[in-house]
Order: structure tokens, then C-alpha cells, then sequence
């Protein structure tokens, strides 16, 4: 078995990258959390014209049909340069919910509910949000979204936006829903909650190499008594730290994303421990950052201040660290 | 339309390149291999033709048998097919004989135009449309910023130092291109998983008639002889500006007979 990315995985995600590096994404962040979202829809449209945004659409509703690993490739890269956007909810949880809902035979068919969003999504001109609490209890830029959904128990509802709430993350916009009309039954929402689990532990994971490439970079420039701070021993280690942890967190995401796309038995669990992974790898990578790159990566108008605050926020979205820990604790128990 | 671009695999001119010290030929293994980046805006421009016309793009590259990687991310952006032309006896050919094998391998095939990118950022020689014009006997326009194709009629903006000329040729033709013509497209996930499938069609030198005591090194028109490491950089000369900086700076620039 080849566990390595396939070459057409490879360039894929090297595409992402290099337009999203053109596409000065920080820009577009700052425009997001201002309540500017034209850089970032037309980011969105451009991230569509790619492929993106269609990877878990069925090919019926205009999707590709891509796997959890191409999933997981975009989203590293999404992560990597802080896209901002209901990401997570449009192209990944949407859809699975949508496509549980239909094996399930539980009326998201019925009701053309998939006809109605997925094309659109996969277009890159629908943003999808919902709340599925108690892991997700706000829904990202329900303002912008259409649909905002509820997912209450195994069932889907359409949602009635409510009041903005702040997150530490100025480009995570969130507000309360609450649940109205019945949309769906049967809708998977353990696996939804898991494949949003995995998307953000692979931004994550982008967002940690972003956060140690900015700040590696700043350890070769900056110079303090006579020499480069990269010099010294104690911020050598800090560094180095920092890539054995999303080094050791990247495989646990792939190997999760294979788990998950193949109904593993022991798929939750991985994603769990994935999440947790790469929750702490991003995590070190955002406060070695900060502190390699001393007061200037406090001020806002650095772009560190975009990828800290984003980390922050995606450690406990989609499932708590403590959650996701009790869930590999009890995995391991029940299977000792 | 049919429409033949030329791509060549090359080592990335964003990294350090060196010659190979056994043969002097350009040692391919030490670098990272990439698709010119010309060549790049060739295929946007064949594919946008192509798109406005109807029509097919084929890609024709010659190298050795790694280039196929180069020839699957150049399938990605669009074109239907790919040539590639592979055989050893190729290595350290010049380009009077790359011309010879690439006229033999355009011979197979049916086209109307052919575009390729100005220059390659290895050899850089610019010389290899006039060349293959003269051996296939069809016009050659090069430097374009922009190509317009009205029936036989192609309409190509020539860029120069100063601005630019307007050319006219009857196709078929040939005509390499400017970064300046277009904006790449990037290849979207669908492509890059379709370009997997699509036909390349491989020739060797006996496929096309060209016999092998007429290209490679031992036969190249041009050789290099001798080549050595560029020299560091030299330290520059610091000024302190104590109140008379600016005459020392013009000092300076008259000694070096700059002013």
C-alpha cells in the first residue's frame, strides 16, 4: 500500500498554493473582518474555477466527487494561507450531511435540497453555514450564508439567524442560530462533525507551516548582537520544536482523511487524535511565533497577528481538545 | 484549428544551475525539472486560440525520458494530446540539431500554427522558430504579445525595445511568445486528474527518420570547451558621509566612468 500523496494530489495542492500566493490572501482576510467580503468572494469564485470548492459535490450536481485526501490537500493550503470564509461548513459538512441524508433515503432527495445548494457551492457562489451543537455553536458569516442549518440531533433544520457574536479571530464572524422549519432526518451528523473535525485539523496544520516559515524567515533576518537571532541555541530549538510537531501531526490528518473515506472502524478515533495533533502542533507554532518575533508580531498590522488569532480560534472549533481527547481515551479503552 | 505547442523541460532558473564536469553538458540531475516558463504562456495562448476557434492542441516536447513529468503538468493545463520525442543518442544536441528532430516530428503531425514560448531559460537562444520556419518552409513571427488568427490569416503584435510591431503571416506559421501575451491558467483538480489519461504518443530518432550521427554532443554545432564557477561578488565601497558623501560618491562615479 502507498501511503505518500499521489502526484496528481501533489500538484494539486501546489496549484492551491501558488494561487492563493498570488491572490495576497491577507488582504483579503482584513477586508473579510472588516465587513469588506469582495476580495474574499472573488477568492472564493477563483479557488472554484480550481476545483476547490467542488471537491464533495457528486459529479450530478456539478461536484467533482474527490476524496476525503484531495479534501484534506486543499485544506492544508486553505489553512496555510488563513482564506477566510465558512470553509469548512460550504465545502465539507454541507455536503456530507446532504449526501447522508440521501443514502439514508430521508428526504433531502425528495426535497431537492441538494439540487438546490450543492451546484452552487460547487460553483463557488453559495456559502453554506450551520451550527451543530454543542461542537459548533455558532455558524461562521450566517449574514452572508445561504443556507444557515441546524443540525439538531440526526436532523437538519433550516436556521434563523441571530445576533453577531466576536471571536478572538476578526475574520471568524459568527452568530447565534437558531433552529426553525425541518429540512431532513437521518442526516449523519457524526460523520459531518467528523469530516469538519478533519478539515480543520488540516488547516491547522497549514496554518502551523505558515506561522514556522513566516517566522523562520524572521529568525535568518532579524539581527541581535551581531548576529541573527536564528543563531542562537534557544530560539534554534523553539523552531525546531515547532516542525517535529506538525511533522508528526501531518501523517495523523492523512492517515485520518484515509480512515474516514474508507468507513475505518476506527476513523473517529483517528480524527479525534488528528485534531488534537494538530490543534497543539499549530498551537506551539502560533506562540513560538509570537515570541521569536517579539513586539512586532503583536501589532495588528503585522500579518502574524491574521494566521495567531485564526489558530486560536480552530483549536477548539469543530470539537474541544478535552472532547476530541476523551473520545481517543474511550476508543482505546473500549477497544482494550 | 490544430495547434502544436512546443514545451521543454528545464531546471528551475529560480535555483542555482550548474554544468555537468564530465561532458559540460547542463546537469539536469542537480536541479529541481520544471516546464519553461514561457512555455506556459505558449500553451494559455493555444488553448484560449483553440477555445475561440475550435480546434485541438497538441504538445511536443524532446528530452530525455523524465520530461513525461513535465509533459503530465503541461496536459493539465488543457491540451489534448502530447509528442514526446526521447532517445539517448539526443543528449547535448545543439539547437541547429534540436530544430532538424523537432521539423522531423512536426512533419508527422497536421497543424496550422505552432506557438512556442521566446526562449528557453537554459539555452536561451531565441533561434529555434527561424530554424524550424526555414526547414518546414512556413513563416515564423516571434516575440509576441498578442496573436489574433482570422481564417488562413495570423496577426501577431511583435514586441520590441521600444514598443511594438504589427506582423502578418499566412499559416501555417510559427510563433513564440512573450510573458507579456496572457496570465496562465492554473490547473484545476479536474484536468490535472484527466491529464492522467490523455495520449502521448512517444518517437524515437528511427521514428523520424533523423540518424543519430546528425544530432548529440560529439556532432554539436556549438561545444563548451572550458567553464568556471562565477566569481563571488565583490565587497562594495562604503561611503560615510562626514559632510562631504555626495563629492566622494561622484568621486567614485567619474573613477568608474559612469558620470
Amino acid at each position: 500500500m502507498r501511503f505518500a500523496l499521489s502526484s496528481e494530489q501533489e500538484q494539486f495542492g501546489a496549484t492551491v498554493d501558488a494561487l492563493l500566493t498570488e491572490a495576497d490572501t491577507p488582504r483579503a482576510a482584513r477586508a473579510w473582518a472588516a465587513g469588506d467580503h469582495g476580495p474574499g468572494l472573488a477568492l472564493w469564485r477563483r479557488l472554484a474555477d480550481v476545483g476547490v470548492t467542488g471537491l464533495t459535490a457528486p459529479e450530478a450536481y456539478d461536484g467533482l466527487g474527490a476524496g476525503l485526501v484531495e479534501v484534506t490537500v486543499a485544506f492544508e493550503q486553505l489553512g496555510r494561507h488563513a482564506v477566510p470564509g465558512p470553509l469548512v461548513e460550504s465545502l465539507v459538512v454541507v455536503p456530507t450531511l446532504l449526501a447522508g441524508a440521501q443514502a439514508a433515503g430521508s428526504g433531502a432527495a425528495d426535497s431537492g435540497l441538494a439540487g438546490r445548494w450543492l451546484a452552487g457551492i460547487a460553483a463557488g457562489k453559495t456559502l453554506a453555514s450551520l451550527v451543530l451543537p454543542p461542537h459548533v455553536p455558532y455558524a461562521l458569516d450566517a449574514d452572508l450564508a445561504d443556507p444557515v442549518l441546524v443540525v439538531d440531533g440526526d436532523s437538519l433544520r433550516s436556521g434563523h439567524v441571530g445576533r453577531p457574536l466576536t471571536s478572538v479571530d476578526p475574520a471568524r464572524r459568527l452568530f447565534v442560530v437558531t433552529a426553525a422549519q425541518p429540512l431532513a432526518t437521518n442526516v449523519g451528523a457524526a460523520r459531518g462533525l467528523d469530516a469538519g473535525a478533519l478539515a480543520c485539523a488540516a488547516q491547522l496544520v497549514g496554518a502551523g507551516r505558515s506561522l514556522l516559515d513566516t517566522t523562520v524567515a524572521y529568525a535568518r533576518q532579524r539581527r541581535q548582537f551581531g548576529r541573527p537571532i536564528g543563531a542562537f541555541q534557544a530560539v534554534k530549538h523553539q523552531l525546531a520544536d515547532v516542525l517535529v510537531g506538525l511533522e508528526m501531526a501531518r501523517p495523523l490528518v492523512y492517515g485520518a482523511a484515509v480512515a474516514l473515506a474508507s468507513d475505518s472502524a476506527t476513523a473517529a478515533r483517528d480524527i479525534s487524535a488528528a485534531k488534537v495533533a494538530a490543534g497543539d502542533a499549530a498551537y506551539r507554532a502560533a506562540r513560538v511565533a509570537l515570541q521569536v518575533h517579539g513586539a512586532i508580531g503583536y501589532t495588528a498590522e503585522h500579518d502574524l497577528s491574521l494566521w495567531l488569532t485564526k489558530v486560536r480560534a480552530l483549536v477548539s472549533a469543530w470539537g474541544t481538545s478535552r472532547w476530541h481527547r476523551t473520545r481517543v481515551r474511550e476508543a482505546l479503552c473500549a477497544a482494550g | 484549428m490544430k495547434i502544436v505547442v512546443l514545451v521543454k523541460q528545464v531546471p528551475d532558473s529560480g535555483e542555482e544551475r550548474t554544468l555537468r564536469a564530465d561532458d559540460k553538458t547542463v546537469d539536469r540531475d542537480a536541479a529541481t525539472k520544471r516546464m519553461n516558463e514561457l512555455d506556459e504562456h505558449a500553451i494559455e495562448e493555444a488553448l484560449k486560440l483553440a477555445e475561440a476557434n475550435g480546434g485541438e492542441v497538441t504538445l511536443l516536447t524532446m528530452g530525455p525520458g523524465d520530461a513525461t513529468d513535465t509533459i503530465r503538468k503541461a496536459l493539465s493545463m488543457g491540451p489534448d494530446k502530447a509528442v514526446h520525442v526521447s532517445d539517448d543518442a539526443l543528449h547535448g544536441s545543439c539547437a541547429i540539431a534540436t530544430s532538424k528532430v523537432l521539423a522531423a516530428a512536426l512533419g508527422k503531425l497536421e497543424w496550422d500554427l505552432v506557438l512556442c514560448g521566446a526562449e528557453s531559460t537554459d539555452g536561451g537562444v531565441q533561434a529555434l522558430p527561424h530554424m524550424l520556419a526555414e526547414r518546414l518552409g512556413v513563416g515564423a513571427v516571434t516575440g509576441a504579445r498578442k496573436v489574433t488568427v482570422e481564417g488562413a490569416t495570423v496577426t501577431v503584435e511583435r514586441q520590441t525595445d521600444e514598443g511594438y510591431e504589427v506582423l502578418q503571416t499566412e499559416g501555417p506559421a510559427i510563433v513564440s511568445v512573450w510573458d507579456t501575451i496572457n496570465e496562465p491558467r492554473y490547473p484545476s483538480f479536474k484536468l490535472i486528474m484527466a491529464a492522467k489519461k490523455k495520449p502521448v504518443e512517444s518517437f524515437a530518432l528511427a521514428d523520424l527518420g533523423v540518424s543519430a550521427d546528425e544530432v548529440g554532443l560529439a556532432n554539436a554545432t556549438s561545444q563548451v570547451l572550458e567553464f568556471a564557477p562565477k566569481p563571488p561578488r565583490q565587497a562594495g565601497v562604503k561611503i560615510t558621509d562626514e559632510g562631504e558623501g555626495g563629492a566622494k560618491l561622484v568621486e567614485y562615479l567619474a573613477s568608474e566612468k559612469f558620470v
